[in-house]
């Protein structure tokens, strides 16, 4: 199915190369570099290459173009699942999925690749079994084997693929034996010109890190379940409970796992969270151009907004700017045209502003359209949905857990337009 | 990339590895080997190292083991006799009690991927088979296809094969996905792996144990069984109706796939499938990962071929963000094309127009022309933002622009006032060729409406000289020869020097060719000259179906899930740098494979004439007929495709037009017949329905228009299969529309002479010739006539070869159905 893996860098070089079948020539990189010259940016180059003997399906992430070879057809959708598997797995492994940290590791890229394809086929691919299989690097632990000459690798047989619950191995102990869930949330939003919402919508997840001993069975009931109308679970759900009660009741894995992600799509749900007052003009004739913005916070249930950071792509005529931001700290750059305004945290009485004029080119005509301002912010303690965890209970162990839950709220794709 | 000092280096690691220091402390040893193996991975020649790197195999450190495999595995080709050495250490590792160590050696004896060696990896093989731990089976049946692949013409041992039938069972669902994929590989020549009744139920049934990619590979497996029984096939179904709505796309996407293809004989099904994957699918579309919104993008695309409703409410899920890649956006831009209505025309025209100025000059290109597709509906709307966006004088956008407005003015003649003038003065801000070529197209058409034609002529003429593109040239002579047509005083100069030019100056011959043509044209007189180049305008009667007829599901179910749909470039679809409509006349497609544009009073004579001969013999074959009435079957096979219905309904046109006496034959071999049927609400069925209706007669439906549309067409068409009594089986083709105008029956006369619709003329014209010429198949139609006020369904057949009886036959089969339908409504 997957003949080979090479990773690429955005420079064009082939830094890690993985063949299951036999050994695919880096020749048929060139298609690939061909697509890469002729896209202006990085992300433009498209997911699926034909060539003349294979098909080249790539998925950039953190900079890096996983690309992927096959000789037949197969399913697209397979594939760039899987791809993205692979780039979760690393992350997993090494926190950050760059191309510094991978070669490093490439030993344990290696190992892992090995694992999760046979043949071509995905053969491990559950982030709990490879860790048995193949135990992460930590500074840790690698101190700890340059002394002793210990391995990463697992001496037994990883339990988890003869225990009953497939994703749970037997006989975890913990002495604190604690559950968290965080509840994270993000909004992808297009606000127009006039404020209004054209588009928003909620992306969500739960993701829980659990380590609790034994064999525990969880119950986690929400306040609002109605509110999720796309979820998807991890294995360990039990789905006919869900449907029935709206109850989430499962085994949990050990350590860290993403118990369920939502999405809300029905408009009238989505609260947005910020305003954006902006006044962005050039006129005609003039080499000026007036950039006023302010920021507002608008529904966000008493909770403050952090980390709020603006940007906006300035028109290609803009040489300087020459603003005066009300707090935080602005940066123009003149050769991307991009305009960073870190605004930090948003105060309701004294509402952050940016003021100030832009030079335009001598002689450059008024330019035709109006930057697009992303936002990215934060808001600690609150789920914007409104989702909102009931009860966690644990049956089937003796003792007492620690149980914590967390919320947060994060700008996705949020955009407004000028 | 090869270092310089590649081979500095293997010497330096070649020593490190002999050294009997490193050799005797495994921390070391350890170490150099994964030196060996980082000079690997960053593309040095280490294969040197191979005879050293075997003996660093020995050991029992399991990292070292698998770091020493992964440098075997690669380099194991170019050293066959070498690797003989390494094949006892992993034997003897196949018998470690530790299975881990045993799947590694046996995964490893496996990829090493030499011939010469299967002999020695077939029995641990066989032995891993029967091995308790699963994870040693799951690499072990894999390993029977690697070595399969190494000697795909060497016959598999029967043994083997069904042993790994037996594993099918195997309680580890990774063995049994396993299975299923070494099978197919090894089995590939007799069509893969058998998949029988047995087999597919408790492939069903252990389905929801598999990992994802196990579901989405026996799914996929899958796909080649077909139920026996109705009552097979539901139970089936509903197993995989809970993954139909997997929050997995692959596995949404799989489903999808073996449903429409156990469904091939149940529309309603299939269609209603697709309802369920909606949610998903949308969801998949607003996924982190870009390819995956890619991908779901182009599976709606295909969706929206068979339900073009199905989006309809979303359409603001696609909508474009700022930092999406031009692909997704050039994808969104055509889905949003497919999904406009009434309500909803002003919002995406509004945000299309946002995209017109895009950084990217493809993607504003492509908002350009996605407009100009929207504006086949709503053309007032989209010719307001098409002029608007003139007056940036922007190079990439005018050029898109005219050669939108080029396309939009061949479908919709009643734009050409405000393309006319819109075109004044954009000449200026055109640079490139396919910009200009659409303006001389415009120039060449509406020459005599835009005033500064003849001076925007003569810049381009004079400029000839320096001209580079083919394709412009060309158009400027046939641009001026038109313009000298209608503007003679104004032309005759410049039309003299330009064909001096070509004919003297220019070196490409084609260019040269046409010049000498049009010259010789002209000396045959302008009577001549105009019959040539004055023939053809656009024909609009395509127009009159709304967006694309919704496809039957079966055309793309093949390609669903597969790489097919990525492969068409945005690009391809609506293909921005196509030549004048009337370059591609020979093309297939739909808009601009058209007859000649009919002179009303023409089609008239020639019909009454015509028709007055097939209605005659009509009268005659239907005594006959009424009085034998053979046993009449309909078939649907050999299926027709859109292109050639439409070949056929316009040859079919085409013939009337034609008054060659040779003609004449070929029309005596097909029948046309018009014919009126009451049915109130018929139009108002869904097309579902009566899609499904049609189908139980078989009668295949080719194409509608949406519920509720005025005037409301269905084209549909069917094989009649005849039996005469001692004659052969005759099977005939007939094509045929139904048209409810939503008037009553007399309105539609009245319109008749004012319309510019030429079926609708044609048709009614026709039947009013009937009328008066001959009063036999009078019964329907009279009563409709009584029943003036009431709704009608306006039926015109064609049939090829002639058979009248079987025609008759059709028509009362259709009666019925229609009947049936609207009595069901009401």
């Amino acid at each position: 199915m997957i003949h080979s893996l090479f990773l690429i860098n955005s420079s064009g070089d082939i830094f890690l190369e993985k063949h299951w079948k036999s050994v695919v020539s880096r020749s048929v990189c060139d298609y690939f570099f061909e697509a890469q010259e002729r896209a202006t940016e990085p992300e433009n180059v498209p997911p699926v290459i034909p060539t003349p003997h294979h098909y080249l399906i790539s998925v950039l992430r953190h900079r890096i173009y996983f690309v992927a070879v096959i000789q037949s057809e197969v399913p697209p959708l397979f594939v760039i699942e899987f791809l993205h598997r692979v780039v979760d797995t690393f992350q997993d492994y090494f926190g950050v999925c760059t191309e510094a940290a991978i070669k490093d590791n490439v030993v344990v890229v290696y190992e892992l690749l090995e694992e999760m394809l046979d043949n071509g086929f995905p053969l491990a691919t559950e982030s709990n079994i490879l860790k048995e299989l193949i135990k992460p690097p930590t500074i840790l632990r690698t101190m700890v084997n340059t002394i002793t000459g210990s391995t990463n690798v697992g001496e037994q047989l990883p339990t988890g693929q003869l225990s009953v619950v497939p994703w749970r191995r037997t006989g975890v102990k913990y002495t604190n034996n604690e559950a968290y869930f965080d509840v994270v949330e993000e909004i992808d939003a297009i606000i127009d010109k006039s404020g209004s919402t054209i588009t928003a919508e909620i992306q969500g997840v739960i993701d829980a890190c659990v380590k609790l001993t034994g064999m525990p069975d969880l119950t986690l009931s929400f306040m609002n379940p109605r509110l999720l109308d796309d979820v998807s679970f991890h294995p360990c759900v039990r789905f006919k409970r869900w449907e029935a009660e709206r109850i989430l009741s499962f085994i949990p894995p050990d350590g860290n796992f993403r118990l369920l992600s939502y999405h809300v799509s029905s408009q009238n749900l989505v609260a947005i969270p910020v305003y954006v007052k902006h006044n962005i003009s050039f006129r005609e004739g003039s080499s000026q151009g007036r950039f006023d913005l302010t920021l507002g916070p608008k529904q966000t249930m008493g909770k403050s907004v952090e980390a709020v950071l603006v940007s906006s792509q300035l028109p290609r005529g803009v040489l300087t700017a020459n603003l005066n931001p009300s707090q935080g700290t602005y940066t123009f750059d003149p050769v991307t045209k991009m305009l960073t305004w870190d605004v930090g945290k948003i105060n309701p009485q004294k509402l952050p502003s940016l003021k100030g004029t832009m030079s335009l080119q001598a002689g450059a005509s008024k330019p035709d359209e109006n930057p697009t301002i992303n936002i990215q912010l934060k808001i600690q303690q609150m789920a914007i949905s409104g989702l909102k965890v009931n009860r966690l209970d644990m049956y089937g162990e003796k003792y007492k857990p620690f149980k914590g839950i967390k919320y947060m709220t994060k700008a996705g794709k949020f955009q407004v337009r000028t | 990339m090869p270092y310089l000092g590649s081979e500095d280096t293997e010497r330096e690691l070649r020593r490190a590895l002999c050294n009997p220091h490193i050799q005797s402390d495994p921390l070391r040893y350890r170490n150099t080997v994964l030196k060996v193996l980082r000079a690997m991975s960053q593309g040095v020649d280490v294969s040197g190292l191979f005879s050293e790197m075997v003996k660093a195999c020995a050991t029992v450190d399991i990292v070292q083991k698998k770091l020493v495999y992964v440098f075997l595995c690669s380099y194991a080709a170019l050293n066959p006799e070498l690797s003989l050495l390494v094949i006892n250490t992993l034997r003897k590792d196949c018998q470690d009690p530790n299975p881990m160590v045993r799947s590694l050696a046996l995964r490893n004896m496996t990829n090493l991927r030499l011939s010469s060696l299967v002999e020695y990896v077939e029995q641990p093989l066989t032995a891993g088979l029967r091995d308790r731990a699963a994870c040693v089976r799951r690499v072990a049946v894999l390993g029977w296809a690697k070595i399969h692949n190494l000697q795909p013409n060497s016959e598999t041992d029967a043994a083997v094969v069904n042993e790994l039938y037996t594993l099918l069972r195997d309680p580890d669902p990774v063995v049994m996905v396993n299975c299923l994929r070494a099978l197919e590989e090894i089995l590939k020549e007799e069509g893969g792996v058998a998949i029988n009744k047995p087999i597919t139920h408790h492939l069903l049934n252990r389905l929801k144990e598999c990992d994802v990619w196990g579901q989405c590979e026996v799914l996929r497996v899958l796909q080649r069984y077909r139920p026996q029984t109705e009552d097979e096939l539901f139970d089936i179904l509903s197993l995989l109706d809970a993954s139909l709505v997997s929050p997995h796309p692959p596995v949404m996407a799989a489903t999808l796939s073996l449903f429409l293809g156990l469904c091939s004989a149940l529309p309603a099904v299939g269609l209603a499938a697709l309802e369920r994957v909606r949610a998903p699918l949308l969801t998949a579309c607003g996924s982190p990962s870009r390819e995956m919104r890619l991908t779901a993008l182009c599976h709606i695309q295909l969706l929206l071929r068979s339900l073009p409703g199905l989006m309809g409410a979303h359409y603001k899920r696609f909508f474009c963000g700022y930092a999406e890649p031009a692909y997704i956006k050039q994808r969104k831009m055509q889905v949003l094309v497919e999904l406009v209505n009434d309500d909803n025309v002003a919002m995406i025209l509004d945000e299309l127009r946002g995209y017109c100025t895009d950084v990217n000059t493809d993607t504003a290109q492509a908002a350009i022309s996605a407009i100009g597709g929207i504006g086949r509906s709503y053309s007032d709307r989209c010719l307001e933002i098409l002029t608007g966006l003139l007056g940036l004088k922007q190079e990439h956008i005018t050029s898109a622009v005219v050669q939108t407005m080029r396309d939009l003015v061949w479908v919709c003649p009643q734009c050409s006032d405000t393309v006319c003038e819109a075109l004044e003065g954009c000449e200026d801000t055109l640079q490139d060729s396919q910009g200009r070529q659409a303006l001389l197209w415009l120039l060449a058409v509406y020459g005599e409406r835009v005033s500064s034609a003849p001076y925007t002529l003569e810049v381009f003429i004079d400029g000839v000289r320096s001209e580079t593109s083919v394709g412009v040239k060309m158009e400027l002579l046939t641009t001026t020869m038109r313009l000298f047509l209608c503007r003679p005083a104004e032309t005759q100069d410049m039309l003299g020097r330009l064909l001096h030019y070509c004919i003297e100056e220019e070196t490409d011959m084609c260019v040269r060719d046409q010049g000498h043509l049009y010259y010789r044209l002209l000396h045959r007189g302008i009577e001549e000259t105009q019959k040539v180049l004055q023939g053809r305008r656009s024909d609009p009667s395509l127009g009159v179906l709304i967006g694309r007829p919704a496809e039957p599901v079966s055309q793309w179910a093949c390609s669903f899930n597969t790489l097919d749909p990525l492969k068409q470039g945005p690009v391809e679809t609506e293909p921005p740098s196509r030549g004048s409509p009337e370059h591609v006349t020979f093309d297939p497609k739909p808009n601009t494979d058209l007859s000649e544009t009919l002179d009303c009073s023409q089609i008239v004579k020639l019909h009454s004439a015509s028709d007055r001969a097939s209605g005659c013999s009509d009268s005659s074959a239907e005594g006959l007929a009424s009085s034998v009435a053979p046993p009449l079957s309909l078939s649907l096979t050999p299926v027709l495709s859109p292109e050639e219905f439409e070949r056929l309904w316009l040859q079919r046109q085409d013939l009337h037009t034609e008054q060659d006496a040779e003609k004449r034959e070929e029309e005596e071999d097909c029948a046309c017949l018009v014919e009126h049927i009451r049915g109130p609400a018929i139009a108002h069925c869904s097309p579902q329905s009566l899609q499904a209706a049609m189908q139980l007669v078989n009668i295949q439906t080719l194409a509608f228009t949406p519920p509720h549309t005025l005037p409301w067409r269905v084209y549909l068409f069917t094989h009649t299969q005849h039996t005469h009594s001692g004659n052969a089986p005759h099977s005939t083709l007939i094509v045929g529309e139904l048209l409810y105008t939503g008037e009553a029956n007399r309105r539609v006369r009245l319109v008749k002479t004012g319309s510019d619709d030429g079926v609708l003329v044609e048709g009614s014209e026709e039947e009013h010739v009937r009328e008066g010429g001959d009063p036999t198949p009078a019964g329907l139609r009279e009563s409709a006539r009584e029943n003036g006020e009431e709704e009608e369904v306006k039926v015109t057949l064609k049939q090829q070869p002639r058979d009248d009886s079987a025609l008759k036959g059709f028509l009362s089969i259709l009666t019925t159905v229609l009947h049936t339908l609207s009595s069901e409504r009401a």
